[in-house]
């Protein structure tokens, strides 16, 4: 009995089609109707206890309590404190404000039309300058804020943006020199990469925040925000030199020759021929690398930043709202897979875009 | 310019290349005129593509030395950009750009080495990929060509830096039999031309038809030198009667 490729099943109409795919044998319907049965009791659970048992109005605290659903109570009193933290509630809309800067940076920026170096600097020169103006103030007529009263959404896009924006470029140049012929640079390169990566991200960021001030002069610290977005950057910057590494390294060596014997100099042959397969090669772990950085982002708060998710956990911190962080939770969840979900399926278009896996 | 007129198209005289202790090419002698065409053979790991990469200093000699068009090649940066410029080279893997359209393989150096506008160097590109028969495939993509195509538009594409020599590091070896005339062809045009030409190869019938002398290497050096007709008809080495005999007996 010959097996049908599963471009012949899709053809089939559609009874055919569930037959086939899940019913073609005796343990093929007793595990589909097992598991189907558990993801059916699975979902009707969770949409008892997310809507159909829920409070949504703030009024309705007291009757939240005793309920078996959820309480988006909390959310609906307290959103602010989640998505904006300490920042001053009269201002709030300046927060609101420089995250819709930052997200539409990143979207205008992922279109191809705007894959030059003078047109993504430029995107991105506006698109921090207008989020450091509406977050700081102090200018235009706007209060200041400090960076220390920074918080929730705006400080979380903030410090991901900034870490992959300097700590992109800063990896390329990692692999670079990790990839020099003079051994004393790749060696002592591969050193500072080994150091920095055999360290956990949060003593770096510990380092950066309170330990350097300590060891250099004053003028150099600049505020504590900056100092963890560079170290975590630097961070960033040596997995994603490894990973830019070894996409150089899965190039034909033919293809640096053929570039040299047509006479490009070392700086043409990395732009024009090296990096872009190198970059093809290395997408998916690229995304992957550019992911966990998004939600490491909240190892912050251990320097004392509010970030989204401490903002949640300050948000159901009350006594009177502390029976529902489960609620909160779920809320800060929803937000980073919204962004990180983003994130994977652009990964993914870009993938088919660049064709990688296709020569 | 009287002066310059007058140096050979590539000189190297008691060159060595060595990998570590491995002795790969050994007090190598060698001159090219302008406008000769010579085909270096030997045996496998004889030093052929070896001593064709030392041309253009994809591989370093560690003494004696090269000059070409009168450029010796040493440290210097600049000497070796030069040459890189006047000598086109070709790969036995074709080593096209596989991120670039066929057209963009061929202005890429043209634009950013010889600042030739890009109209311009698309116009040459144009010119060179008709004249090796393929310029419907302009637009696109190496990965969508078959071996024989690839490989005309690796010539076309060294062309296009309107180079005074072309170096082929055999140019057949990675293709289908039925594809090997057609790469032939274009280099049986181009040395009617009168391009300067070394070509490290196999195909004996190209070396009678258009080869001005034969190399025969064995072991890192030069074991015979002649003209076709006398290296095919009266060899005067025993490892080169060998291997004439093993290449034509099949």
């Amino acid at each position: 009995m010959s097996v049908p490729s599963p471009a012949e099943i899709s053809r089939q109409p559609f009874p055919k089609l569930l037959k086939d795919r899940y019913f073609a044998t005796r343990i093929d319907t007793i595990v589909t109707v097992t598991f189907g049965l558990l993801t059916l009791w699975l979902l009707w659970s969770f949409f008892e206890w997310a809507v159909l048992h829920a409070y949504v109005d703030p009024e309705d605290r007291d009757a939240c309590v005793q309920s078996e659903g959820a309480c988006w109570a909390v959310i609906t009193a307290r959103w602010r404190i989640v998505l904006f933290g300490l920042y001053p509630f009269e201002e709030q809309w300046r927060s609101a404000l420089a995250c819709l800067a930052i997200v539409l940076t990143t979207i205008l920026s992922c279109l191809p039309s705007f894959w030059t170096a003078l047109r993504l600097s430029l995107l991105w020169i506006v698109g921090f300058a207008a989020f450091y103006i509406l977050m700081r103030g102090g200018i235009l007529g706007l209060a200041p804020v400090s960076e220390r009263d920074w918080g929730g959404l705006a400080l979380t896009l903030f410090i991901f943006a900034a870490v992959v924006l300097i700590g992109m470029p800063l990896s390329i140049v990692f692999a670079l020199l990790r990839r020099s012929n003079l051994p004393w640079i790749s060696r002592t390169m591969g050193l500072v990469i080994d150091t920095i990566r055999s360290l956990p991200l949060l003593t770096i960021m510990f380092a950066f925040a309170v330990v350097i001030p300590f060891a250099t002069p004053d003028w150099m610290n600049g505020q504590q925000l900056y100092r963890v977005i560079v170290g975590y950057a630097i961070f960033f910057a040596c997995y994603q030199a490894e990973i830019i590494r070894g996409g150089i390294q899965s190039l034909p060596a033919g293809q640096e020759e053929a570039a040299k014997a047509l006479g490009l100099g070392y700086w043409q042959r990395v732009g024009y021929i090296i990096l872009p397969q190198a970059f093809r090669n290395a997408l998916p772990p690229t995304i992957n690398q550019v992911v966990i950085t998004f939600k490491e982002t909240s190892l912050v708060t251990i320097i004392g930043f509010f970030d989204i998710l401490a903002s949640g956990r300050a948000a159901s911190g009350t006594g009177e709202w502390s029976f529902a962080t489960i609620e909160v939770y779920v809320f800060v969840a929803f937000i980073f897979f919204v962004f990180v979900f983003s994130l994977s399926r652009y990964g993914a278009y870009l993938e088919r875009r660049l064709g990688v896996g296709t020569r | 310019m009287e002066a310059a007129m007058q140096d050979p198209a590539i000189r190297i005289t008691g060159m060595n290349k060595f990998y570590g202790q491995f002795h790969a090419l050994q007090d190598i002698d060698l001159k090219v005129e302008r406008g000769e065409k010579i085909v270096i053979c030997g045996p496998s790991g004889s030093g052929k593509s070896t001593l064709i990469r030392c041309i253009n200093r994809l591989e370093e000699h560690q003494s004696g030395t090269i000059e070409v068009m009168g450029t010796s090649l040493d440290d210097n940066v600049d000497h070796i950009d030069e040459i890189r410029r006047e000598a086109g080279m070709v790969f036995q893997n074709f080593n096209l750009f596989p991120h670039m359209s066929v057209l963009d393989n061929c202005t890429l150096a043209p634009v950013l080495v010889r600042k030739t506008p890009r109209a311009e160097a698309e116009e040459t590109a144009m010119r060179y990929l008709e004249r090796v028969k393929i310029p419907e495939q302009a637009h696109k993509f190496p990965g969508e060509l078959s071996g024989g195509q690839q490989q005309r538009v690796a010539i076309a594409r060294a062309l296009c830096m309107n180079p005074e020599i072309m170096l082929f590091d055999e140019p057949t070896s990675a293709l289908d039999p039925e594809m090997i005339s057609e790469v032939l062809e274009v280099m049986v045009g181009l040395a009617k031309e009168g391009m300067t030409m070394v070509c490290v190869t196999h195909e004996m019938g190209f070396a009678r038809q258009v080869a001005d002398r034969v190399i025969f290497m064995a072991d890192g050096r030069i074991v015979e030198e002649a003209p076709p007709e006398n290296f095919f008809n009266n060899p005067q080495n025993e490892r080169t009667k060998t291997f004439i005999g093993q290449v034509m007996g099949h």
